[in-house]
């Protein structure tokens, strides 16, 4: 053999190897979901046969099965309880993917687990969520404080009982509060007024950041909050959690009790039934009381459901009530009155700790009951009716003379009526989606004997929504796009002196989407979502004319306000590593016909005193933003988190900025565990660092200037025990640590007061 | 299938029952209660021994829209003579619901406490009140009013503030006078500057 043949021979071998591993460089991608609601499936064994190579699904449901060479392969893809695939795939070059969807099996072999039918949220836009220990710190709070562990979400408040949630800065009508899948129509409206939900009937708070008007309906603008319960056992089971909870400020008390059950005699029936109650009295800022600041909450939820193979039914009620006084010095009488507290900076007296509430005070009572079924079509459709029915019952009362003390001064029924009818697809091809009608129907009633002109007249308001929606997925990609159709009717009628007002209003819009989804590699995904949504007027901002007590301002509604139109495009990557985790939302949201309330610079003068005089106009606006989130495991015991956002908010038809937008604000925090290893019961404690920057982005007018940045700390500990079936979480959290003094831009009450001081909480939480 | 066909026949009697009572109540006339329209200040010349001479005169002060914007309180001059005593009582009146006020800050008295502030008190005094309402409360329904004998002006201004829901013991808050009065708590429920000329 010379050397040119062994050359040759060498260079053939090697191109012949080379040809060989580029081959063998091809891989098979996927995602495992449920066929019927697109919940991805985690822990699914796929095995390639002819390869002997297999993977299991992560928590997205994704799998990769790499080095395989060109070919023709058979997979099998396995998960408990549900009917195996095998599959004949060509290799022939790069990447292979595909999306498997995976059928439950036939009910009534005995061992065969039937998971409710929770439907999950299948957005591609960014979603954000509360569940397990985040969720379990978090109890004892109202949902807006709740919330506020999510980056991107903050509060916006009136003292310390009263909390808003806030998506991007944007808040009440804008955005929609679901209670287990029905939209929550209370008077969400009002600053003043929380939303009527106890966060204790969900074991899971989700949170969808982008324009959501499609799939839940008008006022989606800014997200959606989706409250939702576990779903129902469908097999014996029996199940009870208790929370104790005691906070050392306000001398707070709460408890919650929760059952579940499911029937052993009659297949796939389970019920849930919860209750909790909280007792809290005057709040404690440093160095005082605030006055009539006291809590009392009364609430129930409770669900039966049966599941069989071909149907579903669920039936849910749940009852929310609340009795809250409303700071005693935030009552001023007029102008005067109001910018010499805001001149002191808190209340001229001290005040002392009491349970007591008195007037001013609001009461509300919030009734909800659902009833939803669905039905197998066939393997690949099923169809879905859901029917909501809700009455909120809304007394706000006020500083009175004589017998009209016990009057309230706003008393508002409003009963509404939701009905959605929707067939979902799915296939073991490509696509799935949804196309569906829905019907909102409300009426509000002004409950004679307040002895006040109502604020906001009596309505009927019927709305009708067409929608569809579409989605492709194949592999790591998922595209969707959605459009729906929406018609509003609304009619008014209320008495001004003796006259009679009347008036008939008509609003239709157009919205759509389109969104995708990217899992860049297994740890990385991308999702990027446009959305236009659309908000019609409020009945107060179209209709308001009165005295606004606290904040000694006349308002004046615009009966002419057209429907605000927006556009949010939002995009997040999101890395799920071993030690990190990484979230990055940013987001661009131009509003057309922005509605806010300006104040015009006149007063009005009266017996009573001035007042200043503020008017609904429209603006166009541009919200743009960020949200961080991020933490990462230093070591096996030490890990840290940090979170932040920056919202901006535009009139950009005279470039100035629009007020109660949410300043900058970052919140970090380092946790040790002491554990021993990963399956151990928890243990672990946190200090961290909340830092709320002034908020430089100041409207033309407030009658106060923002307040100055603030740093808080906090400390919570938290150990879980394991005692046979038993669990106990014990959890100890000291808030604002150093009993700092601040102001916070997003509290109304921040022109009469500082924030509450440190708080000391126990929480206790007993499975069994 | 049987239990799910009957849970059917429910919901869609619930669904019927629900739409049909479900529609907002015809509107009704609320007569604003709280509503302060009219505020009249009754004088009546007292002599040295405090008896009434003479005959009362009164200025009223009125604003019978309530809350309407555009419109503002119509507000009369309070004449008055140097030298003499007068006892003031105040009127409130709510012309919308035809309700007299002032017996329900007379019932309500520990709530409720008038100051008498401006000029005329304070700045260039030439007046000087004193609580008179008989019984332990100060209210300020009744009380007597001294104009100086030669005072350096002869026109001023009188600010009537009535507070109510304010902590009566706090330190001033007996006075009249009190300029601080935003510090004993309440809120204002009037607010009136009345022009003072004397002859």
């Amino acid at each position: 053999m010379n050397l040119k043949t062994g050359i040759l021979l060498v260079l053939i071998l090697s191109l012949g190897f080379k040809v060989q591993a580029q081959d063998c460089n091809l891989s098979i991608r996927g995602k495992i979901i449920h066929l019927e609601n697109n919940e991805p499936i985690e822990a699914a064994y796929i095995w390639v046969i002819e390869a002997e190579e297999g993977a299991v699904s992560d928590q997205n449901g994704n799998f990769t099965v790499r080095n395989l060479c060109k070919g023709t392969y058979t997979v099998t893809i396995q998960y408990l309880g549900h009917k195996g695939i095998k599959d004949t795939i060509l290799l022939e070059s790069g990447t292979f993917t595909k999306t498997y969807r995976l059928e439950e099996e036939a009910l009534g072999l005995q061992s065969v687990e039937v998971h409710g039918h929770r439907d999950a949220v299948t957005t591609t836009t960014a979603v954000s969520a509360l569940y397990g220990e985040a969720l379990l710190e978090s109890r004892g709070e109202n949902l807006g404080e709740s919330l506020r562990r999510i980056s991107g979400v903050s509060t916006f408040s009136t003292g310390n009982s009263i909390s808003k949630p806030v998506i991007h800065g944007m808040h009440s009508n804008r955005i929609m509060i679901m209670n287990n899948g029905i939209r929550l129509e209370g008077q969400q409206w009002g600053a003043e007024h929380a939303p009527e939900i106890d966060p204790f009937l969900a074991d899971e708070i989700t949170v969808v950041k982008g324009a959501e008007t499609v799939r839940y309906g008008p006022e989606a603008m800014g997200g959606v909050i989706l409250v939702n319960p576990a779903p129902l056992p469908t097999k014996k089971t029996s199940k009870t959690s208790l929370n104790l909870i005691a906070g050392s400020n306000g001398r707070m008390g709460n408890i919650n009790l929760v059952h579940v059950g499911g029937s052993d005699k009659i297949k796939g029936l389970g019920y849930r039934v919860q209750g909790s109650a909280k007792r809290s009295g005057n709040v404690k800022s440093p160095g005082y009381f605030q006055r009539n600041t006291g809590v009392s909450e009364l609430n129930l939820s409770s669900s039966v459901g049966y599941s069989a193979k071909k149907i579903g039914i669920e039936a849910y009620y749940s009852l929310f009530q609340s009795e809250l006084g409303i700071l005693t010095d935030a009552h001023t009488g007029n102008l005067s009155d109001l910018e010499a507290i805001i001149e002191n900076g808190r209340p001229f007296t001290d005040g002392e700790f009491d349970y007591a509430i008195i007037n001013p005070k609001q009461r509300v009572t919030h009734h909800l009951a659902k009833l939803k079924s669905h039905y197998h079509i066939s393997e690949s459709w099923k169809l879905n009716f859901q029917y909501g029915f809700q009455l909120n019952h809304r007394q706000e009362f006020d500083k009175r003379r004589g017998d009209l003390n016990e009057n309230a001064s706003l008393d508002l029924e409003l009963f509404t009526n939701t009905i959605d009818l929707y067939v979902n697809h799915t296939h073991e091809n490509e696509f799935s989606g949804t196309w569906g009608i829905n019907f909102i129907q409300q009426a509000n009633t002004n409950i004679p004997g307040t002895g006040v002109t109502p604020l906001i007249p009596n309505y009927d308001m019927a709305n009708v929504g067409f929608y569809a929606m579409e989605k492709y997925s194949k592999g790591p990609l998922e595209v969707e796009a959605g459009l729906r159709y929406d018609f509003r009717n609304v009619s008014t009628a209320r008495y001004i002196g003796q006259e009679l007002r009347t008036a008939k209003l008509d609003y239709q819009n157009l919205s759509a989407f389109i969104g995708g989804l990217y899992h860049i590699s297994p740890d990385l995904t991308f999702n990027s979502n446009l959305g236009s949504a659309w908000r019609p007027p409020n009945v107060n901002e179209l209709f308001s004319e009165g005295l606004h007590h606290g904040a000694a301002a006349v308002e004046i509604g615009n009966s002419d306000l057209e429907s605000e139109k927006s556009l949010k495009w939002i995009n997040e990557l999101q890395y799920d590593g071993k030690r990190t985790h990484l979230e990055f939302t940013a987001y661009l949201n131009p509003i057309s016909d922005y509605i806010y309330l300006n104040p015009t610079g006149e007063v009005f003068v009266s017996l009573r005193g001035t007042f200043n005089i503020y008017e609904y106009l429209q603006a166009n606006a541009l919200f743009y933003g960020f949200d961080f989130a991020g933490s990462y495991e230093f070591t096996d015991r030490i890990s840290g988190y940090l979170k932040g956002s920056i919202v901006q908010a535009k009139n950009t038809d005279n470039d100035s900025y629009f007020p109660f937008i949410p300043s900058n604000r970052m919140d970090w925090g380092i946790s040790y565990d002491f554990a021993k290893d990963a399956g151990s019961p928890t243990n672990k404690i946190t200090v961290s660092n909340v830092l709320v920057a002034k908020q430089n982005r100041e409207p033309a007018f407030d009658i106060a200037p923002p307040p100055p940045a603030y740093a808080l700390f906090n400390l919570s500990y938290q150990k879980q025990f394991n005692l046979a079936d038993d669990k106990l979480n014990l959890g100890l959290q000291v808030q604002n640590l150093f009993n700092t003094s601040y102001k916070d831009y997003m509290n109304r009450f921040r022109y009469f007061t500082y924030d509450m001081g440190t708080n000391i909480l126990l929480k206790i939480n007993y499975e069994f | 299938m049987k239990t799910s066909n009957k849970l059917y026949l429910i919901a869609l009697a619930l669904v019927s029952f629900t739409f049909t009572s479900c529609e907002s109540e015809d509107p009704v006339i609320e007569n604003d209660g709280e509503l302060i329209t009219d505020v009249t200040l009754t004088f009546h010349e007292l002599d040295a021994s405090g008896n009434l001479v003479g005959d009362s005169f009164d200025f009223t002060a009125s604003d019978a829209e309530g809350i309407e914007i555009g419109t503002t309180p119509n507000i009369e001059t309070v004449m008055l003579e140097k030298g003499k005593t007068y006892q003031m009582t105040i009127d409130v009146f709510n012309s919308v619901a035809n309700e007299d006020i002032t017996e329900e800050i007379k019932a309500e008295g520990e709530a409720h406490q008038f100051y008498f502030l401006g000029s005329a008190f304070n700045s260039s005094p030439f007046l000087s009140y004193q609580y008179n309402d008989g019984g332990s409360e100060l209210i300020g329904l009744k009380g007597k009013l001294t104009v100086q004998q030669s005072p350096g002006f002869n026109n001023a201004n009188m600010q009537i503030i009535l507070r109510h829901d304010l902590d009566k013991s706090f330190p001033g808050a007996s006075n009249p006078n009190f300029e601080e009065y935003v510090k004993a708590g309440g809120e204002s429920d009037l607010d009136i500057t009345f022009p003072v000329v004397l002859k």
